[in-house]
């Protein structure tokens, strides 16, 4: 059976083009117009603003700040070596997914290595935006052969990842999450710097990453608590979500801030802020991890359970061999999604005093030298631009990830 | 195969109704022992430092003043409290109006054939929904608010004075018999709306183009301007004007509630665009082909087959955006704007007890929330009857 | 199945050890045992209000600062073994009452309601001062009654901001009040005309006001009002119960102020040490005293839980008062604060030392 060839297209004359797509109707005349000229305006006034006009050297003089807050200029090798670790880590952790999505599914096309690795580099271009605006506004060369050398790193991990045979993948992810482990130790341990003194952008992607990673075991718990029959556990699981869910980040983070030192037994020494606020984000994420896994495991059809049951595994091990992994697979973009949102949402950090990125930059227009020139256009923009690098990238992976799974638009 | 129907009971440890039952009392004596111990030790550092451990702080004097009020600083902390939750209703009501009709105007641009006007859609979306609401909000409140003229120079407009002090627009004013006049008004209502229902029964019957909205809005317009000259102008309209720095008549639109209002909308509705986007791809292309085959136009097709059924789908995504705008509305913190959580940081920074001052704002969200899902339920729950009107 | 007995037993084991862990309640160890155990005091000030604490560079600085590192030269015996906590207005208490930080010299007033329900014990005055308000110079106030209808900037969390709504309302002037969380975003209200007048301590405003910046007229383009609408006497705060960190902190800021009227400062104390022979002096300095028939001579110990050398170690590593205050405060600094009532009680102002006997 021929499959039927698509339709010839005509190549369409560009004048052509624009009349029937820009000018087909009147209304639409009209809209391209008024939309043209607003455009223009807005277009022209953010260049001239970010190149001409901009005061720049508000955020030029404090990058080191913005990204790392007090953190002794010292110590910031330990830095450096965090992000390298990380950086390899998820260029392996990439490559071995990579070489397990391709033996898993035989009809995918198979690129060649190269050609993928081209295809990351073109999709990681937010980056590489902000890579070079810091670049700019701060040239330095040992920074930039640092952050080449961690792009090869990275790329070097990436392909070492697709070396890996695909029945491994699964152990391959362990050396990465050590290593990753190792290099905080490092910063936190061994005459480093505990994160009560770190600040800025490094403090919070520390607040997002680990209130994702340490309330996701608490979040799995929640939700098979709710899925329980009993009805003790259930109704407890359930208060305690719709609780959460209900209030806003913030009072969760007043709470961390004046009310958690008063529930350690009198007497013994009292948490700092930044562990006070971690607690705080660590039972807000949990709450929303517990509904997202709570839909992966609807997801998994019952069918799964059943026939764990009656292949003779007990509940709860069926519970862990059968459902939970397809569950978790399931809902990783998801989780992903949440993670984009509790990045977002760490700016709140600002308001109970903890110095996070948005803090730091609203109190560089105290410096004498900036103060009262009405210098907080450039810092926002500068804030909102490292938050959408980071926002867009990621949920730009997070809708592959969706797409690659097959999980049906929302 | 034993002969004995009736099974014995199995020793304790392996028998389901037990083990079910002790195992709920263990779960249910941890917590409490757990929570037991955090109360324990909240009481004994409270009363260690001579911090009250009841509510009993609500009735003292505040302390301080809410601008954009004429509260009190005599008056108790409980009514600085309910003028904090009036704000926090204030934004959240107009917010999700706002927010709604811009975020439906957006998503429906982004599957515009224009592709200027979808290109800007989706640089709109694309950009906002990735930044920080708190960030937006401080954007508003310091880059574009705060930078309006002073008061000693403002912009005025014929009833308009808009500064970096606010906005201040013509409002109406009360004179006597405007407590009857609101009972004219009402009696307009119900007439419109018995009118509709009348017009609307005729068309059932009749087939007769029923025209309800012109009938009711007709009528309810009539009595209205009747009822007003009848009674004398029960109301009249009240310019704002500048005397120096002190502004007299109209009603104030105050800069912190703009900034929190303008971000919490900006970014919500980019929310809102892509839930609409997806709702109206979802669905089925028949119902587009149809509705042309048929012979509506662009706009009718939207308005009458794709947009009642896109939004079945698209309401509890909605619902959780509304929520999410409620709870986001707590940034007005960062601006100064006195809704509920600014109010309880000012009021536990003036020596309020914090532990009782944060349960009472959670409480406040809670009661926002369970309100919000509750309505937005009903709507769900109306929109799957199919073949509703 | 045994599993499931294990699971059990592990259980019970817990919850057993859970109820015994239940602490007894009641006091808590004390406050000087403990920053003497960690060896290091955790002060909370603030990082914005020149003259008093502020950031220079990655260090703090400042009379408050100044006043940290004394308590640390006096229970510590080194005025560095001092971490610092910059705190808001709002935070500021409740991190004291949450013992986050062990002292608080951070530009607190002390009134009745904080003495009481705050849970919090001032120490000895470092700074008597009042509040004030300042405008735009070319305004035209000159009392507080001309400011009907404005609108005025202050801190919330701050006796300024309920000082401020007692005096206007007990005056009968109508005012919008603007309250901010940082002085950083008041600045910037304040200077896009945002609001008229900005209103807190005196200290605080010449500071601001000393810090001014060049294009927007400096100094001179603004105005402190010749009008004190409250009294406000700074000084540090300690926790509610905890009395002999009360009289370490106490006696550290009594012995700066007892050696300004002793004349001594942190050049001489070293002479003064070696050469004096004024009992009260020596008795001071932590010098071995006259002895009873049979005893050995020995420093004095007045049981307040400091070492004997502890006003030597706070004159010889920090200053006196008069040296502290001039550092930071005084007439030949930005501030330019004369000392006026923060004086000798022998110059006319109200520091009386009580005697260390």
């Amino acid at each position: 059976m021929a499959v039927a060839a698509p339709p010839l297209r005509g190549r369409v004359h560009p004048a052509r083009w624009v009349k029937d797509n820009l000018f087909g109707t009147v209304w639409d005349a009209v809209l391209t117009l008024a939309f043209a000229v607003v455009g223009v305006w807005a277009l022209s006034g953010a260049v001239r603003f970010v190149f001409v006009s901009g005061r720049w050297e508000i955020v030029r003089d404090s990058v080191t700040s913005l990204l790392v807050g007090l953190f002794p200029r010292a110590e910031l090798w330990r830095v450096w070596l965090l992000t390298f670790a990380v950086a390899t880590a998820a260029g392996f952790v990439t490559g071995a997914a990579r070489t397990r999505r391709l033996a898993e599914d035989p009809s995918l096309p198979r690129a060649s290595a190269s050609a993928a690795a081209r295809d990351i580099a073109r999709r990681s271009w937010p980056l590489a935006a902000l890579v070079v605006v810091l670049l700019v506004l701060r040239p330095s060369p040992t920074g930039a052969a640092l952050l080449a050398v961690l792009a090869a790193a990275s790329a070097g991990a990436w392909w070492a990842g697709t070396l890996v045979p695909p029945r491994r993948t699964m152990l391959a992810n362990l050396p990465p999450a050590a290593l990753v482990a190792v290099a905080f130790w490092l910063v936190v341990g061994a005459g480093g710097v505990g994160w009560d003194r770190w600040g800025g952008l490094l403090l919070t992607l520390f607040l997002a990453a680990a209130g994702v990673a340490v309330s996701f075991p608490i979040g799995v718990l929640l939700a098979l608590g709710r899925r329980s029959r009993l009805p003790a556990v259930r109704l407890t699981c359930v208060g305690y979500i719709e609780l959460i869910r209900g209030v806003p980040l913030i009072t969760l983070l007043f709470m961390g801030s004046f009310v958690v030192g008063f529930l350690f037994p009198p007497g013994s020494s009292r948490p700092s802020l930044v562990t006070r606020a971690l607690i705080a984000i660590i039972a807000f994420t949990a709450a929303y991890i517990a509904e997202i896994v709570r839909g992966g495991l609807q997801a998994v059809p019952r069918a799964q359970l059943e026939a764990a049951l009656a292949v003779g595994l007990s509940p709860i091990a069926a519970m862990r061999l059968v459902v939970l992994p397809q569950a978790l697979r399931a809902v990783i973009p998801a989780i992903v999604g949440q993670f984009i949102s509790l990045f977002k949402d760490t700016s709140l950090v600002a308001i109970i005093g903890l110095s996070d990125l948005l803090r730091i930059g609203q109190g560089l227009t105290s410096n004498p030298r900036f103060l009262a020139q009405g210098l907080q256009a450039e810092i926002l923009v500068f804030v909102s631009f490292v938050y959408w690098v980071g926002a867009y990238s990621m949920s730009k992976a997070s809708q592959r990830l969706e797409v690659r799974m097959g999980v049906g638009v929302r | 195969m034993s002969d004995a129907t009736v099974a014995a009971r199995p020793p304790p440890w392996r028998d389901v109704r037990v083990l079910r039952v002790a195992a709920q009392i263990l779960f249910v004596a941890l917590v409490v022992a757990f929570l037991w111990f955090l109360w324990f030790n909240l009481l004994t550092n409270m009363r260690n430092q001579g911090i009250r451990t009841d509510y009993g702080f609500l009735d003292r004097r505040a302390g301080f003043r809410i601008a954009g009020t004429d509260f009190s600083s005599r008056r108790p902390l409980l009514d600085a409290l309910l003028i904090g939750v009036k704000n926090t209703a204030l934004v959240v009501v107009l917010g999700i109006a706002l927010a709604t009709v811009l975020g439906v105007v957006v998503g429906v641009a982004r599957l515009s054939t224009n592709v200027l006007v979808r290109r800007a859609a989706s640089v709109y979306v694309e950009s906002l929904r990735n930044i920080p609401v708190l960030v937006i909000i401080i954007f508003w409140s310091t880059a574009v608010i705060l930078k309006l003229p002073s008061i000693r120079e403002p912009i005025a407009w014929p009833g308009f004075i808009v500064s970096n002090r606010g906005m201040r627009v013509p409002w109406t004013y009360g004179r006597p018999g405007l407590g009857a006049y609101w009972t004219v008004l009402v009696f307009g209502l119900v007439l419109a709306g018995l009118l509709a229902v009348w017009r609307t029964r005729r068309f059932d019957a009749t087939g007769a183009p029923h025209h309800r909205w012109a009938w009711g809005l007709t009528a309810f317009a009539v009595v209205a301007v009747a009822g007003y000259l009848a009674l004398g102008r029960p109301f009249s309209v009240s310019l704002p004007s500048l005397d120096g720095i002190r502004i007299t008549g109209g009603s104030a639109v105050g800069p912190e509630y703009a900034a929190v209002l303008l971000g919490l909308v900006v970014y919500t509705a980019s929310h809102i665009a892509e839930i609409v986007r997806g709702s109206i791809l979802a669905v089925s292309k028949g119902q587009t082909e149809a509705a042309t085959a048929v012979g509506l136009g662009p706009a009718q097709r939207l308005r009458l087959v794709i947009l009642p059924q896109a939004f079945r789908v698209a309401v509890p995504p909605l619902a959780n955006q509304f929520l999410n705008l409620t709870k986001n509305s707590s940034l007005g913190i960062a601006v100064a704007y006195a809704e509920i959580s600014a109010i309880t940081f000012v009021a536990i920074g003036n020596g309020a007890p914090a532990p009782q001052s944060i349960s009472i704002m959670m409480l406040v969200y809670l009661a926002f929330s369970l309100g919000i899902s509750a309505l937005t339920n009903l709507a769900n729950r109306r929109l799957q009857i199919s073949g509703s009107r | 199945m045994s599993g499931r007995r294990l699971a059990f037993g592990f259980a019970v084991v817990a919850l057993a050890l859970l109820a015994t862990a239940c602490p007894g309640g009641g006091e808590e160890d004390g406050v000087l045992a403990q920053v003497t155990d960690r060896d290091i005091v955790r002060c909370g000030v603030n990082d914005a209000v020149p003259g008093f604490g502020f950031l220079e560079g990655d260090t703090y600085a400042g009379f408050d600062i100044e006043y940290c590192r004394a308590v640390a030269a006096a229970v510590l015996g080194d005025a560095d073994k001092v971490e610092f906590t910059a705190l808001t207005a709002e935070q500021r208490f409740t991190a004291l009452q949450a013992a986050e930080v062990d002292v608080l010299i951070r530009n607190t007033t002390w009134t009745a309601d904080r003495d009481g329900n705050e849970g919090a014990a001032f120490v000895t005055t470092t700074f008597y001062d009042g509040q004030g308000m300042m405008v735009q110079g070319d305004s035209a106030y000159q009392t507080l009654e001309d400011m009907g209808g404005t609108t005025i900037c202050v801190l919330s969390g701050t006796t300024t901001e309920l000082n401020l709504a007692a005096q206007f309302e007990a005056r009968d002037i109508d005012f919008e009040p603007l309250s901010f969380r940082d002085n950083e975003t008041l600045q910037q209200n304040f200077i896009e005309g945002r609001c008229d007048g900005w209103t807190s301590d005196k200290s605080q405003l010449a500071a601001q006001r000393s810090n001014w910046p060049e294009d927007q007229g400096g100094p001179e383009a603004l105005r402190i009002l010749d009008v004190t609408m409250s009294k406000e006497p700074l000084g540090p705060v300690v926790r509610d119960g905890n009395s002999d960190w009360f009289d370490a902190v106490n006696w550290t800021v009594i012995a700066t102020i007892q050696a300004w009227e002793f004349g001594i400062t942190s050049e001489n104390v070293d002479e003064i040490r070696g050469n004096t022979d004024d009992p009260e002096i020596t008795r001071f300095l932590g010098g071995d005293v006259e002895a009873e028939e049979g005893e050995d001579a020995a420093p004095f110990d007045a049981g307040l839980g400091l070492p004997a050398d502890f006003a030597y170690q706070v004159i010889s590593q920090v200053g006196n008062y008069q040296e502290i205050y001039n550092r930071n405060v005084g007439p030949d600094t930005p501030l330019g604060l004369e000392p006026g009532v923060n004086d000798l009680w022998t110059n006319g102002g109200v520091l009386y030392p009580p005697p260390y006997r």
